[in-house]
């Protein structure tokens, strides 16, 4: 940025309140990903290389003995439980959350739309536990589901604390911001693409595989995304609706932390691995979007 | 598919002739009348094209042929057939649309491709024929470029290979040079018109450029708030106006309001509201001869000649000031006010040795060369 | 249709959540039981507190023991003013605590395996026996916790044990010991839950094998922990509280849980029965301890001294329905309480039971491991 013009002092002048500014408008968001974000990831990262840590212990980076510990055949299987739940919540609510979305979006009439999302999202206003015990009660065997369908005769079904139970729970937990984010990306969709397909020749389901789909695809990323992550973090609808083996990434860590046991190195590593993993799949998104980008 | 419903439609339409055909169809919106008995009809190959001001109801009435709308009354055939029940994507109309929409996700290969491959074409003849309608638009060089990476005239290119390549009955086109630059403009016209007289398609153009219909169409319908006011050629629509509306909103033109004092078979006599009396040769363009009643009298600029003394036993001849002179490249148009205070625009292919707003100056036109409009 | 009435009356009720166990619930959702049960609610004030004040005493607390009319009565005692704050579990406390609220409270309620914890930790001050009073009125039991021997640093307030309820209507034999389960486990399949703590379920599996609920031996442990993969199947979930509205619905057969719990749904289905296990089962205590940051130990002593009177005591224990170790209190009681096997069985049963001591790491890492096999299989 420097000149040899002698109008140099002019241009300093400029210059420097300019990456003052450009400083003063990072520092707050760059302070708060500094101490919430990149300090607290960097501790994470230090403890998991300690044995046998406890709680007021000085840390001594020595070892990758906890990281090996996640390869125990146990371990390895809560990981690949909570990933099956996170996994299939995500595809349940893409399900259920594409049609919702679809239809507040681009059906509906105008001025019902906000009042319909707001109608969505209210649950979300609840507690996620008070969320999840309600499913205990319509669930349970003589819950009300199963009241539901003896009174239509029809044979009654034992969920809870099953997987199903599970997958209904997160689903539902999750589904309103997967719809929220679909929403959006449906919303912003140019309703002259749709007509452009079907002038081509395009049938409605052809055109919405051909022209919606690719065109909200990174909003289906996006929500996906979102719901899988903070599938892969819950622990309370596996751990009140999954029954005896329901065993998650997210809780063993969080016994490591806050249980019995305490070992906070190993619970550290967990994080570290699922931190990877969760970055691994941002990393993904912002790669596939960036194609996808380039064509807007 | 499509073929097998052509060849039924042929007997038919041998001796309609027309590929689009409009019957009294009206559209409303929310109880706002946008298309209001509109009765159109559309040769075979012919460029036609849909005037007017923009709210006048002229893009509704693409979109109803094209699928998009649904009439509120009323029926629209292609080829003799009605397409009430048929969804636009079962339609023989292609539509170039404002501002394009190519699919922004596509390549302009994947754009022009879309609709054959929809058709499940096999392959080696959707890359033939896409290969050809970019080669017919010049943009065979663009197969892998994205819509956004492409100027506006190349978009409307693809725009049009893409609604070709289907190889429609119609070709429906809805202001395809709005977005474009005045050169640009030109240059696509004449294209268009080279495209259409190589593919013998029927074009519907949707356009408020009178210039653009003019220099383009076969035949054009001029409509104002949901009607149609006129059909009929460039010349026909431009020299023969059948109401003051047309004749104002095609050209430059100059209105007088008034009434007839009295007519035979070949003359008029008219009064001006401003008490000018004027001489109109009859036409019959105008359906029922006029007699009696109000008109309007429109007189062209060019039609009308300027001299500095009285001229001898001239018709239609009033005196006037010079109040305005624009110079126009080609021509000059000079603004003369009447002593009865009307003001008239005149043409003039070169510069008059113009005179002083004090000189008096005398116009005046033969009375076939303006024209009385019933009010 | 009134199911969830049913649900929000029952499951919101504050949860004698003292223990290990995920502590999922939050302020909000315990103060909302609170008023539901028509106990006094506690405030729960966040913002810093003016420290030292010589008339005002801090306390952190189970939202289950906060008690209006004991706050009232301390003050027209004392004239010291009493702000309780509550929370749901002790690693909660443990971590507001650790969170720079050290300097805020003169009395917090841990639980007694907690208390050693602290200790370590060096968090607590040794208490001053000779302004105690009425220490000499506890239990022996409770005056040699494995967790505090001798009181040195905590007053026990409250204590409980941990057993089985179930419905007798549904069972032509009722349980009597941890036995019972694997016995009928064909016919409790998916009917029974075991409560979501290794050291209680482990503990009783290890008792019904007639080893120590502390046992160190990894060959117990892994006795245990096979015997109870064998009664998987019958196991439904392991939870620590939500079987409540299960259980009183008729889901569930048999419930594992904590006395206090088991008091609260006697009382609201009288076919609901609490066994301790005759072999033996696992004691707890809650206990008050002063913090070596106490803004205000004055005020602290004042208020441990108030509630070790007899009489005080035994108006808690009426009230809110917690056994209370204060044998002079006890003696106060009515009889319908003081015969209540749920809050006070008999001397035999308690001498075979444990409180669940302190487990070197390397042996809590042995039984984690195998929980979570049992959890993940």
């Amino acid at each position: 940025m420097s000149t040899k013009a002698p109008s140099a002092p002019a241009q300093v002048q400029t210059s420097s309140p300019q990456w003052l500014q450009a400083l003063l408008l990072l520092a707050p968001a760059g302070i708060w990903l500094a101490l919430l974000l990149v300090i607290p990831t960097l501790l994470i990262f230090q403890l998991s290389l300690v044995p046998d840590i406890k709680p007021g212990d000085i840390v001594n980076p020595s070892g990758l003995d906890n990281y090996l510990r996640i390869f125990q055949p146990d371990v390895l299987k809560v990981i690949g439980r909570s990933l099956l739940f996170a996994i299939g919540t995500t595809l349940l609510c893409l399900l259920m959350g594409f049609p919702v979305a679809y239809w507040i979006a681009l059906l509906s009439p105008k001025r019902w739309r906000n009042l319909l999302l707001l109608a969505f999202v209210l649950p979300l206003w609840t507690s996620s536990l008070l969320r999840s015990y309600a499913w205990i009660s319509i669930l349970r065997p003589t819950g009300v589901l199963n009241t539901l369908l003896t009174s239509l005769h029809l044979p009654t079904l034992d969920l809870l604390n099953r997987s199903p139970a599970v997958l209904i729970g997160m689903t539902y937990s999750l589904l309103p911001y997967m719809v929220l984010i679909l929403y959006a990306s449906l919303e912003k969709l140019d309703r002259r693409f749709l007509e452009a397909a079907a002038d081509l020749g395009a049938t409605p389901p052809q055109a919405f595989w051909k022209v919606t789909v690719p065109q909200t695809l990174p909003g289906i990323a996006a929500g996906s995304l979102l719901v899988f992550i903070t599938g892969l973090g819950d622990f309370i609808n596996p751990e009140l609706l999954g029954g005896t083996s329901s065993m998650t990434a997210a809780r063993l860590i969080y016994n490591q932390f806050l249980g019995a046991t305490q070992n906070w190195g190993f619970g550290s590593a967990l994080s570290m691995v699922l931190i990877l993993a969760v970055s691994l799949a941002i990393a993904l998104l912002i790669k596939y979007g960036d194609k996808n980008a380039s064509s807007l | 598919m499509s073929q097998t419903a052509t060849q039924n439609q042929q007997a038919t339409d041998t001796h309609v002739g027309f590929d689009v055909e409009l019957r009294k169809v009206f559209k409303v919106f929310n109880g706002d009348t946008v298309v209001r008995g509109v009765d159109l009809s559309i040769r075979r190959g012919e460029f036609f094209s849909i005037l007017g001001p923009s709210g006048c109801g002229k893009t509704t009435t693409l979109r109803l042929i094209a699928g998009f709308e649904t009439p509120s009354a009323g029926d629209v055939l292609i080829r003799g057939q009605s397409m009430l029940n048929v969804p636009p994507y079962r339609r023989p109309a292609n539509t170039v649309f404002q501002n394009y929409a190519l699919f922004s996700h596509l390549t302009v290969w994947e754009n022009v491709a879309f609709g054959l491959r929809i058709k499940k074409c096999r392959k080696s003849e959707t890359q033939e024929r896409v290969k050809e309608a970019l080669k017919l638009v010049k943009m065979d060089g663009f197969a892998n470029r994205f819509p956004a990476q492409l100027s506006g005239g190349q978009q409307q290119r693809v725009a049009l290979a893409r609604a070709l390549i289907n190889r429609p009955t119609v070709v429906l086109l809805d202001e395809p040079l709005g977005a474009l630059d005045l050169k640009l403009r030109k240059e696509m016209q004449v294209e268009l018109s080279n495209l259409h007289q190589e593919l013998g398609v029927t074009f519907v153009l949707v356009t408020h450029d009178q210039e653009e219909a003019l220099s383009l169409s076969d035949r054009i319908a001029v409509m104002v708030e949901g009607k149609v006011e006129q059909i009929g050629t460039p010349s026909q629509i431009y020299d023969r106006p059948q109401t003051p509306f047309v004749a104002d909103f095609i050209g430059d033109t100059n209105l007088f309001r008034g009434k007839i004092e009295g007519a035979h078979p070949t003359m008029l006599w008219i009064i001006t509201d401003r008490g000018l009396k004027m001489k109109v040769q009859p036409t019959d363009a105008s359906g029922l001869p006029l007699t009696s009643g109000a008109v309007v009298v429109s007189v062209r600029p060019e039609k009308v000649n300027v001299s500095f003394s009285p001229p001898d036993d001239a018709i239609n001849c009033f005196e006037g000031r010079l109040k305005h002179v624009m110079y126009l490249g080609t021509h000059v148009h000079y603004v003369v006010q009447l002593r009865s205070g009307d003001q008239l625009t005149v043409r003039q292919p070169n510069a008059l040795n113009v005179p002083d707003s004090d000189t008096p100056i005398y116009l005046h036109w033969g009375a076939d060369d303006c024209l009385a409009l019933p009010e | 249709m009134n199911h969830m009435a049913d649900f929000l009356t029952r499951s919101l009720h504050a949860s004698r959540s003292r223990r290990r166990f995920l502590q999922t619930s939050i302020a909000g959702l315990s103060s909302m039981a609170l008023s539901s049960c028509g106990w006094t609610l506690a405030k729960v004030q966040t913002d810093q507190v003016r420290r030292g004040a010589a008339d005002e005493l801090h306390i952190y607390t189970w939202s289950n023991y906060v008690d209006q009319d004991l706050i009232d009565a301390f003050r027209s005692q004392t004239g010291i003013k009493v702000i309780s704050d509550v929370f749901d579990s002790n690693e909660m406390m443990l971590a507001t605590f650790q969170a720079g609220k050290a300097g805020t409270y003169s009395i917090i309620y841990p639980s007694d395996y907690k208390v050693s914890q602290m200790v370590q930790l060096g968090y607590l001050s040794e208490l001053d026996h000779s302004r105690l009073d009425g220490l000499r009125n506890i239990l022996p039991r409770f005056q040699q916790s494995v967790h505090d021997p001798g009181n040195r640093f905590s007053v026990p307030v409250s204590w409980g044990t941990t057993g089985l309820i179930y419905n007798s209507e549904k069972l032509t034999e009722p349980p009597t010991d941890w036995d019972y389960l694997w016995k009928h486990k064909d016919k409790l399949t998916r009917r029974l839950t075991l409560m979501d703590d290794f050291r209680e379920v482990m503990g009783a599996t290890l008792r019904s094998l007639g080893y120590s609920y502390n046992a160190t031996d990894p060959q117990q442990i892994k006795q245990a922990y096979e015997k109870l993969q064998e009664l998987k199947p019958a196991i439904t979930t392991f939870t620590t509280d939500a079987w409540r509205d299960q259980l009183l619905a008729g889901d569930l057969t048999i419930a594992m849980g904590y006395s206090a719990d088991a008091v609260n749904v006697m009382n609201q289905n009288p076919k609901l029965k609490y066994v301790i296990p005759a072999s033996g089962t696992s004691l707890w205590s809650d206990t008050m301890v002063i913090p070596k940051t106490a803004p205000n130990p004055e005020a602290a002593y004042a208020w441990m001294d108030f509630m070790l009177e007899p009489d005080v005591a035994a108006r808690v224990t009426e009230r809110l329905f917690f056994a209370t170790p204060n044998e002079a209190a006890f003696n106060q009681l009515p009889d319908n309480l003081k015969n209540n096997v749920t809050l006070f069985p008999p001397h035999n049963l308690l001498d075979r039971s444990e409180t669940l001591a302190p487990l070197d790491k390397p042996i809590l890492e042995l039984y984690e491991k195998y929980w979570t096999k049992l959890t993940s299989s």
